[in-house]
């Protein structure tokens, strides 16, 4: 048997040798230990006092070494089951050393012949050592569904998104001047953008472009910027009162429509003569909407073919 | 189950285990049990352990694996060492002196060990070359 063995082993080694290239993560498994064993064939020839050693021969009596720790591990199971147990016991040890040509009462002076010699093969340990210093940071830890021979969680720094950003400057001076020379950055552009796409006027009078003033639009009547409401009233007025929106405008409209067609005027003294009758309007309550036909509500108009039949839109129109 | 090709030595043994007396063989092992510790055996008991189950065997007690690994270095260390009278014997018979470098380089090759194994019933044949 432990001829067989060892031919077949012969031959196993030399094509394994051969096809060793090809290692997939199962032989790795195989092949680790059996790294170990030829490293421990290895010490055991230098303590007998080899220096160097032949591959083949390394390789014999590596296989050798499988080859006995298996066949002892199966004779001593066969012997345990033989006598009806599971567990073997070291007299099935014992036995199947015997069995196997082994010389049992030379075992306890080996072992301590070894005990005065030194050990010359490095205890194999293999321990991956992960760099520590470059971690950071607590590792979290395994949640209870996890084994504990898993790896670890990586450092939280690499899967944990912490967004920094500066404190702003609350700094009261700070913030007063940033927001005068914002402001007066904006009025500068804005003047600059006004005077390049409008029209002009230049206190020089042969440099036009270098100090470019705003031209004014004078307005046809100047007083009228003062007598109509701004928008934020007209929306105030409007809530105030919509639910007598309809009915007053309605009258008014007919007012309005009477004064027009009486005065057949211009159209900016029509435009006042609307704004009178409006404003007594106003004056009487403030629910009164002021009636500037351009800020009424939408109305939609009735088709008519007429044409006077649209004037509610826009009455200044004759 | 007897092992087929075993030399005069196993023999010798259970001829020993058979003429002691009692029904129970001499077991001089315990002995070598206590004091073989973890640190003195150079096979590991993981590397042990894991060919013990490959042959199913599962070992209760780790010392039990410490006496395999110890027994199986012991085979080796024996195969080395005749290994090395053989070495020595074909490097004095040729006559060269010892202060010679042969004393102190030993080399172990095929045809050192191919002897010595089949002292002990091993016979090997390695082909010289690969093809």
């Amino acid at each position: 048997m432990a001829d067989a063995a060892a031919t077949a082993g012969a031959g196993g080694s030399g094509t394994r040798s051969g096809s060793k290239q090809s290692t997939n993560p199962a032989d790795n498994y195989h092949l680790a230990r059996r790294r170990t064993l030829q490293v421990v064939v290895s010490s055991l020839l230098t303590e007998a006092g080899f220096e160097s050693a032949e591959k083949a021969s390394v390789e014999t009596l590596t296989e050798m070494l499988q080859s006995y720790i298996s066949e002892i591990g199966r004779s001593a199971k066969s012997y345990c089951e033989h006598t009806a147990r599971t567990q073997p016991t070291l007299s099935d040890i014992v036995v199947t050393l015997v069995e196997m040509g082994f010389n049992v009462d030379t075992l306890p002076a080996y072992a301590k012949r070894s005990q005065r010699m030194v050990i010359t093969a490095p205890p194999v340990t293999n321990q991956p050592v992960t760099p520590k210093a470059l971690t950071a940071g607590q590792n979290r830890p395994h949640p209870p569904h996890i084994p504990s021979h898993f790896p670890e969680f990586p450092d939280p720094h690499t899967y944990i998104k912490t967004p920094t950003y500066r404190e702003p400057v609350s700094d009261y001076q700070v913030l007063r001047e940033k927001a005068a020379s914002q402001r007066r950055d904006v009025e500068r552009a804005l003047t600059r953008f006004m005077a390049k796409t409008g029209e002009t006027q230049s206190l020089f009078k042969d440099d036009v472009s270098t100090f470019p003033l705003i031209a004014a639009r004078p307005f046809t009547i100047p007083y009228l910027t003062a007598l109509l409401p701004s928008e934020l009233e007209m929306q105030q007025m409007e809530e105030t009162d919509s639910s007598e929106q309809d009915e007053q405008t309605d009258t008014e409209n007919l007012a309005l429509h009477i004064s027009m067609e009486d005065s057949g005027a211009e159209k900016e003294n029509t435009s006042v003569l609307q704004q009178n009758p409006s404003l007594s309007g106003s004056r009487n309550g403030e629910e009164n909407i002021i009636d500037n036909p351009y800020l009424r509500p939408v109305k939609k108009p009735k088709i008519r073919r007429k044409k006077h039949g649209i004037l509610l839109c826009c009455p200044g129109w004759s | 189950m007897s092992c087929s090709g075993s030399g005069a030595d196993p023999e010798a043994a259970p001829a020993s285990a058979a003429s002691a007396p009692g029904p129970a063989p001499p077991v001089s092992a315990p002995a070598a049990l206590p004091s073989s510790t973890a640190a003195e055996n150079k096979i590991p008991d993981a590397v042990t352990g894991y060919y013990l189950n490959r042959a199913g065997f599962e070992a209760s007690d780790p010392r039990i694996i410490r006496l395999i690994s110890l027994a199986a270095q012991k085979f080796i260390s024996d195969i080395a060492n005749d290994a090395l009278q053989h070495c020595k014997m074909k490097g004095t018979a040729s006559g060269s002196s010892r202060s010679k470098s042969k004393d102190r380089k030993y080399t172990l090759t095929m045809e050192d060990l191919t002897p010595a194994l089949s002292e002990y019933g091993i016979n090997v044949k390695k082909p010289h070359y690969f093809t």
